[in-house]
């Protein structure tokens, strides 16, 4: 098995790659949309490009959301792209550095052809920074090929009847992607390298986290086989199940193109005539095939000629041939999926009788196959066409495409695989030279190795916070809140990792606790305001009252630290009542826990 | 362009931009097509497109090339097929100019050219085949690039085509001067009998998303189609890729640098809205019919005519220059309702325009306002300029009174006469009542 990944991970920026629009996602509404079509157009070396082709076969209209703040005419594609931003430039020069890749001398940024309308362009803007490059794994050093920087795409909202919602406000966002040689060993290994290369990317400080920032793409290929890209896992879990599936899916269509070459010897398969049988399913009870036919629809099928039994055949678990037959006709016709001779026909509503007058009217026979298809007439024919094609293409085994990772780890045909004259310049953008000089600067504030990071929080934190900490998006704060205040670690790396997470869980809305707030809540601590034990109440109170400060938080809760007086007071009156010693400590604590921290009681006794 | 170092090594190697080559330096080897370089990068850097398609910048110093096998054309290929005529379909005459419409990346120069003709386009709009197209590459300019020559150039292949067997005639354009163009052939082509349509395009037809396909499709349908013998100029119609609109020649302009929907119609209506399917809706029944008349040329033109924006501090001494090089007629870009500053003496352009008048040279009023109308009586300082001689355009665009003053002096020079015809409507160009809705 050969096996390289590609890692996509969007930049925390404050502009977008090419515009002024803020780099955050909008948590607004959509403010209102353009509609928008898209065409094939050649490439810069004159070809058109077959997937760029293969989307505009489908004949699909764009609707783009706008959201204020976040869109402007560049994302609109009315305006020419402006500089490309330079916080984002510098942090792919980093990323180079951090994966021992070459920095290009001069950056060329490209066009690269995308019609599924996820860019209102036509085209992604990407360009390489850096090549070649290496990281250290388990088993071994694996190379890298290229880092490049490159626009986020628009994020898809709905889809339905040829009409695709995509949102701008993500179009833009600086995304590095990074692609591994075909060096990966396993599924096993795929992951790690995949944590590899996301710990590294978080070392920088300057990378998006959580759902959606980061995806993994990957490159499959066996023996005999041939490359696959899987689109789109976001889920390290899955990498491994995806691999597992894709290599089995492979192996399967190898044994059913060598069982094709067995049944036909020489001949070929011819192309089927489509037949129309709307009126053999006229008084049908399958209820999704009366309404087509109510709506206008036709029933089409055709007979795959000495197919018989293989649309049946099981690729992976779950996964039939008679599948990838269908992904074809959904990608390429945008039906609903197809019906074929393999699969328990009577859910269809199709009985024992009717399949016979069904194989009679196509003239099949039992060493035959046949599929059916319902809907507009054109959209049949279309289906139709897709399905036979899939079906020549097993003669030659498993085919060069695009696939996208279901829930399950499975994967199901996208498109073909685009060829290089996707690529073309940019000439809105000019050539960036890119000085030694800046290089030299960004080798020299690198940061740590994550064993680096490791070792000295070892120092200073149980491994297991150490652990947390280190790979948290919360990092560079604790570093912060640890180094300018001087609290201690531990203190910082509970709130952070552990305090705030649990108040997530019971429902408090966290989000508002941004790095001012914390910030804020351990500078009154330092100044003694409250004790560690009322930290939790605070941020309760505070995620549900952000615009209040954490100050008036503390006197409103009256949280506030009890003072020396008031304890000795207390400890005078406990003591009076007859408490003394651990005793007299614990009820102290259980009455003033969050006012007063246990060492100092029992310093007062 | 690479340095001439670069060229100088190259050719020694003999090494062509397109070849195949290998580059090393030290450990480093890339291996990739020569591309060309662009006017806006270093030029001492050398551009290598590699396998998977990107490309990049590599400094030329230290580096080894070598020449590998293979070579490749850079740049596009123009379709050379020739198209037949298939009975039953409204043949189609589409002349190419250039611009965005017609043009593709450029590596030599690095920028967005025009390089390719109208049999190219319609081998990327599909949906031109329901009509029977006659293409013809008349120019590859872009429309900044355009002179009063090109206009009778663009006027005579028209009416050539207008005589023929066409049902119209769709000429693509870069879009910068197209409304100036419109407006030329809007006086030259006298009697028209079928529609003549511009059209152009905002984003170049190399991306998936360029409105010249949109534009372009439904220029031929308004122009094979409609009943609207004028010159028009059919774009989008908004930022979504669902109608254009027609506008009349003498009535629209290019009004945003960038945006699909840059033109508008300016104090008229749209004529009609265009439908990629071929649906034609009129919104504006004020047109010339598609008819059997004798369409006639007159493409004379005086070109010695400028056009003067005012602004506050202008130099009355630029009109002597223009009066001292014997211009023929100048328009004036006033403020507002048409002002020029009057009252302070250093600055006032009265007496300039008294000095052009009283030599014969007719001074014509519009606003830089471009909507609404200018007024020779509502302030004393206007009344004072019209005293002086000046002629108020009523609702005419600039541009189009530039060109109408061009085509009026090459038929009179005669004062009067000059403002008869500059205040008489020849091609649509004067609106006597302004619409409230625009």
């Amino acid at each position: 098995m050969k096996c390289g990944i590609e890692i996509h991970q969007r930049l925390a920026t404050e502009k977008k790659l090419f515009c002024s629009c803020s780099a955050q996602p909008s948590e607004e509404k959509p403010a209102g949309e353009v509609v928008r079509k898209q065409i094939a157009v050649a490439g810069e070396l004159g070809e058109v490009d077959l997937a760029a082709l293969h989307e505009y076969s489908r004949d699909r209209t764009y609707h783009y959301q706008l959201f204020p703040g976040a869109t402007c005419l560049v994302e609109l594609d009315e305006e020419p792209p402006h500089e490309m931003n330079k916080e984002a430039l510098e942090t792919a020069i980093e990323v180079c550095l951090l994966l021992n890749s070459k920095v290009v001398d001069e950056v060329q940024v490209m066009r690269k052809t995308v019609i599924d309308g996820s860019n209102t362009s036509g085209f992604q803007r990407t360009a390489i920074i850096g090549i070649g490059g290496f990281i250290e794994t388990s088993k071994g050093k694996v190379c890298i090929q290229t880092v490049c920087l490159e626009e986020e795409s628009a994020g898809i909202v709905a889809e339905s009847n040829g009409h695709i919602t995509y949102r701008l406000d993500r179009l833009g966002i600086p995304l590095i992607e990074i692609a591994t040689a075909a060096e990966i060993k396993d599924g096993k290994h795929a992951r790690e390298v995949a944590e590899r290369i996301g710990m590294l990317l978080r070392m920088t400080g300057k990378v998006q986290r959580g759902i959606g920032t980061i995806r993994q793409d990957i490159n499959i290929s066996i023996p005999d086989g041939a490359r696959v890209e899987v689109k789109g896992a976001q889920e390290l879990g899955l990498i491994e199940k995806i691999i597992e599936k894709e290599v089995e899916r492979q192996r399967k269509l190898l044994e059913i193109k060598e069982e094709l070459k067995r049944r036909f010897g020489e001949m070929k398969l011819e192309k089927p005539h489509f037949i129309d049988l709307t009126e053999l399913f006229k008084n049908t009870d399958c209820r999704f095939v009366r309404k087509a036919v109510d709506e206008g629809g036709v029933v089409l099928a055709m007979k795959l000629e000495k197919f018989g039994g293989l649309l049946g055949e099981e690729l992976y678990e779950n996964r039939r041939f008679g599948t990838e037959l269908s992904d074809y006709a959904v990608a390429k016709a945008g039906v609903g999926g197809i019906i074929h001779s393999d699969e328990k026909l009577e859910r269809y509503g199709i009985r024992e009788e009717d399949e016979k007058k069904l194989r009679g009217k196509l003239k099949a026979g039992k060493e035959d196959s046949f599929v059916i298809v319902v809907g507009k007439k054109e959209i049949c024919e279309k289906a139709l066409e897709a399905v036979y094609e899939r079906a020549l293409n097993a003669f030659e085994g498993p085919q060069k495409e695009v696939r996208k990772v279901l829930p399950d780890g499975g994967t199901a045909y996208m498109r073909p695989m685009p060829g290089s004259a996707r690529l073309y310049p940019e000439t809105d953008v000019p050539p960036i030279k890119i000085e030694r000089k800046l290089i030299e600067k960004i080798k020299g504030e690198l940061p740590e190795t994550p064993e680096e990071r490791e070792k000295k929080l070892m120092k200073i934190l149980n491994p297991e916070l150490a652990r947390k900490i280190i790979v948290s998006e919360n990092y560079h704060l604790f570093e912060k809140i640890v180094n300018e205040l001087k609290v201690e670690p531990k203190l910082v790396a509970m709130t952070l990792e552990e305090t705030i997470v649990s108040l997530r869980r019971e429902g408090a809305p966290v989000e508002n606790l941004n790095e001012n707030k914390l910030m804020e809540l351990f500078i009154e601590y330092k100044c003694g305001r409250f004790v560690k034990a009322a930290i939790p109440e605070i941020l309760r109170y505070i995620s549900k009252n952000s615009t209040e400060s954490v100050s008036y938080a503390v006197g409103k809760l009256k949280l506030e630290k009890m003072s020396e007086e008031e304890l000795k007071g207390i400890i005078e009156k406990k003591k009076k009542e007859g408490k003394k010693g651990k005793e007299l400590v614990e009820e102290i604590m259980r009455e003033y826990r969050l006012r007063v921290d246990a060492g100092e009681v029992s310093r007062y006794i | 362009m690479y340095s001439k170092k670069i060229q100088d090594r190259l050719k020694s190697l003999g090494v062509e931009v397109g070849d195949t080559v290998k580059v090393k330096r030290g450990e480093e080897v890339y291996e990739g097509i020569l591309m060309p370089k662009t006017e806006l990068g270093d030029p001492n850097t050398i551009v290598i497109k590699l396998q998977n398609g990107y490309s990049i910048g590599l400094s030329f110093e230290g580096l080894e090339i070598e020449k590998l096998g293979g070579h490749r054309k850079i740049g596009f290929k123009s379709s050379e097929e020739k198209m037949k005529h298939e009975a039953g379909k409204p043949i189609l005459s589409i002349i190419s100019t250039g611009g965005t419409v017609a043009s593709r990346v450029d590596y030599t120069t690095g920028g967005v050219y025009a390089s390719y003709t109208a049999a190219d386009l319609v081998a990327t709009v599909p949906e031109l085949k329901q009509f029977n197209i006659d293409s013809k590459l008349l120019f590859s300019i872009m429309s900044e690039d355009m002179t009063p020559q090109h206009w009778r150039e663009m006027a005579k292949e028209v009416y050539k085509q207008l005589k023929g067997e066409a049902s119209g005639v769709v000429v693509t354009h870069g879009t910068d001067t197209m409304h100036f163009s419109t407006a030329a052939l809007s006086f030259m082509l006298k009697n028209l009998n079928k529609p003549v349509v511009f059209t152009g395009a905002q984003r170049s037809s190399d991306r998936g998303s360029s409105d010249s396909f949109m534009n372009l499709l439904c220029a031929a349908h308004f122009a094979a189609r409609s009943d609207v013998a004028e010159v028009s100029l059919v774009m989008h119609g908004s930022s979504n890729d669902d109608f254009c609109y027609a506008h009349r020649g003498t009535k629209v302009r290019k009004l945003h640098t960038s945006k699909r929907d840059a033109f508008k119609s300016v104090n008229d209506e749209p004529i009609a809205k265009v439908f990629p399917n071929g649906r034609i809706e009129v919104i504006n029944k004020n047109y010339r019919r598609r008819s059997d008349s004798e369409v006639s040329l007159d493409d004379k033109l005086e070109e010695k005519v400028a056009l003067i924006k005012v602004y506050p501090g202008i130099n009355p001494e630029i009109f002597d220059f223009y009066l001292e090089r014997k211009f023929k007629g100048i328009v004036i870009e006033g403020t507002g309702l048409g002002h020029v500053p009057t009252t302070i003496e250093k600055y006032s352009l009265i007496p300039k325009i008294k000095e052009a008048t009283k030599n014969g040279i007719p001074v014509c009023i519009t606003s830089q306002c471009i909507f609404g109308r200018v007024h020779e009586f509502v302030y004393a300082n206007l009344r004072k300029e019209y005293e002086a001689g000046a002629v108020f355009c009523g609702d005419m665009l600039p541009e189009v009174a530039y060109v109408k003053l061009m085509y009026v002096l090459a038929h009179t020079k005669e004062l009067e006469e000059v403002k008869k015809m500059m205040l008489t409507n020849l091609a649509g160009e004067l609106n006597e009542k302004t619409p409230v809705f625009e």
